[in-house]
């Protein structure tokens, strides 16, 4: 006989959820699933429609990462076109991504997920928000983040269309040159991004890595999985968040494969699972043995943390300054901590700072050199790019007049599913004991997976419904047992 | 200072794009004295969006379950669901109005949202569900009638004795 407790919904990400916990007569958790609600539909809506329309059509699926669809989508368009853009557009691209990852990072540590770890894990309640973090590290950073960000977003407008709805990408280049002005303020932001970025260390050093309960919560047995690890690296085997190869290192981190974006297919399938809208990606060639880690299960993740310990190096010096630490910290690489995410995130955002930079500063990054016009017959075409919560896939097949007949997104979140569904069911039976939980401690399981930063299936906007939080234990048959109300 | 018409959704997503296409259906009709802004961002993202304006009407959609789709709820932002630890990518108005402030960022001293209870904010392609669309002409009437409203108001407390 199972009780079940409910949280619903979930706090502080994109969209809604559920998580349930049942359980038994003994008091301990039997299972914990994360049930949240996707956009359904894509593959119907996108067929007909013009393929060289989708960069701009799936920028609009998400309002958090509309550059990461962008590219992703312009990308395949590459691939579908059979066209090669000339190299500084390459490049532009790659500058203008890296501003965006910056500027999504930034975000996502602070506001995100700074209250989780910034104010302490046990913080009371009324803390574990921005404005406890603003309250720990000073309202001079709180106000240099939106600084940042503004100015980031300003640059992306000028070079890509409006940050919300990047236009830029066309199959073979981008639509306009950088010009020479422009390409300056990118230097001059790059430069203040670095600096940004090495600030942030600084305020994780000093507010998070000083607070041994933090630093217990990050280690425990809870929220850490051996899993299997994949990112996309340039041709030295270091993270690129614009392209490359994709790599996935085992749990010992070893590397396991590596393969290009077309063959993506050949090596990642899905399972599907009842209770679930969201279909679970993992590893073909290591194979489905359930929700678990370890070497013999096909469970894999994406995302800062997994980019690291895929990658041998960070591609710029300041990173992987900031990279060694990381690891040296933890005892080795790889790191199987989910919560070490949040410290990733911050090295990765100096590398995409730096790397901004050093494009900016390329000689060719101005050239008026964008666009290879496409001659070739349309047929497939899959795109890869690693957004800022993971590997982002896009895959149109057409027909000979470029309509789409086939299209398929595989987000980030999908990559990572498994592995969020781990967290949740290993987390709630460490920290769930009996029905008589408290507060701090769902929170902690919801941390499980706020690590993840999940967008599933890049959710809606709909306002919460009225209600907040309510947890509902019921008996077998149906009756209230207790009830939690987090208002 | 211009009021703010803020129209949230995701366009793409069914009944989810209805903030958008109400303010996309009002900026002919308001653009000389307020600021229409449509957007999918979220939370803390909107930041700027609301900084510089002193008063600010946002319409969006809302899943209750509690009403008939196509009903519409005025709030204040107090009203704005104490969303227990709002979600910072999503909503949190009343998180973003108060991280504003500490800030110092500005943020309108009035804000009214009007939330339309939707059926299916999930589906991509799908178009206004008929209760929703339903809910459109009167929702871009209060609009128009709530910015009126405080320009009136505006005008008259400006006016010279």
């Amino acid at each position: 006989m199972s009780s079940e407790i409910l949280i619903d919904p979930i706090t502080r990400l994109e969209g809604h959820g559920r998580i349930h916990i049942f359980v038994n007569d003994e008091g301990s958790v039997d299972h914990a699933y994360l049930q949240i609600p996707e956009l359904r539909g894509f593959e119907k809506f996108a067929q007909g429609r013009r393929a060289e329309d989708m960069p701009q059509i799936t920028s609009r699926i998400c309002g958090v990462c509309p550059m990461a669809h962008h590219m992703a989508g312009t990308k395949t368009l590459d691939d579908l076109y059979h066209v090669d853009p000339p190299p500084a557009a390459k490049k532009v691209r790659e500058m203008v991504y890296d501003t965006f990852m910056v500027e999504d990072h930034a975000l996502h540590f602070f506001f995100l997920g700074g209250p989780d770890f910034v104010v302490g894990p046990t913080a009371p309640k009324a803390e574990r928000n921005i404005l406890g973090v603003i309250g720990k590290v000073g309202l001079e950073v709180g106000k240099e983040v939106i600084g940042v960000r503004k100015e980031l977003r300003d640059l992306m407008t000028e070079a890509a269309g409006k940050a919300i709805h990047p236009v830029f990408g066309l199959p073979g280049g981008i639509s306009k040159p950088i010009s020479p002005e422009l390409r300056d303020r990118f230097v001059a932001a790059a430069a203040h991004a670095v600096e940004f970025g090495k600030f942030s260390l600084q305020v994780f050093r000093d507010v998070v890595l000083s607070n041994a309960e933090y630093v217990d919560l990050v280690t425990s047995e809870a929220y850490t999985h051996r899993t299997y690890y994949m990112g996309l690296v340039d041709e030295r085997n270091r993270t690129n968040f614009y392209d490359g190869r994709l790599r996935v290192v085992d749990p010992q981190g070893k590397e396991f494969l590596t393969f290009g974006a077309s063959e993506y297919l050949d090596h990642v399938a899905e399972h599907v699972e009842p209770w679930s809208y969201i279909k679970f990606a993992y590893l073909k060639d290591v194979g489905w043995s359930g929700f678990a880690d370890g070497p013999d299960s096909g469970v894999f993740a994406v995302a800062p943390l997994a980019r690291l310990n895929a990658a041998d190096a960070m591609s710029t010096p300041v990173a992987q300054e900031a990279s060694e630490e990381f690891f040296s910290t933890f005892g080795g690489r790889p790191v199987h901590h989910t919560l070490a995410t949040h410290w990733a995130r911050l090295v990765e955002l100096v590398n995409a700072a730096e790397r901004m930079g050093e494009l900016a500063a390329d000689p060719e990054i101005a050239s008026p050199e964008v666009r290879t016009i496409p001659t070739e017959i349309p047929t497939e075409g899959i795109g890869v790019v690693e957004a800022p919560r993971g590997t982002l896939i896009h895959h149109y097949e057409t027909d000979e007049r470029g309509l789409i007949t086939r299209a398929n997104l595989i987000v980030a979140t999908q990559n990572n599913a498994a592995r969020i569904a781990l967290s949740v069911d290993k987390a709630a039976k460490a920290l769930v004991h009996g029905l008589d939980v408290d507060e701090g401690l769902l929170n902690e399981v919801e941390m499980a997976f706020r690590a993840y930063d999940p967008c599933f299936g890049c959710a809606t906007h709909s306002l919460p419904g009225e209600m907040p939080l309510i947890v509902e234990i019921r008996d077998l048959r149906g009756e209230l047992v207790r009830e939690i109300r987090r208002d | 200072m211009r009021t703010l018409v803020l129209g949230l959704g995701n366009e793409l997503a069914g009944d989810d794009a209805v903030g958008v296409l109400v303010a996309r259906a009002l900026r002919p009709e308001l653009h000389d004295v307020a600021d229409v802004v449509e957007s999918a961002a979220s939370g803390l993202a909107l930041i700027e969006v609301f900084a510089g304006h002193e008063r600010a009407i946002v319409v969006d959609s809302i899943v209750t379950g509690r009403n008939p789709p196509g009903t519409i709820t005025e709030m204040g932002l107090e009203e704005v669901g104490r969303v227990v630890a709002p979600s910072l990518h999503h909503a949190g108005l009343p998180e973003l109005a108060a991280v504003a402030a500490r800030l110092g960022l500005g943020f309108p001293s009035r804000t009214r949202v009007l939330a339309v209870e939707v059926v299916d904010p999930y589906t991509f392609g799908a178009g206004l569900s008929d209760p929703v669309a339903g809910a459109v002409e009167e929702l871009i009437r209060r609009v128009g009638e709530q910015v009126r409203r405080w320009e009136t108001e505006a005008a008259c407390t400006t006016t010279p004795p």
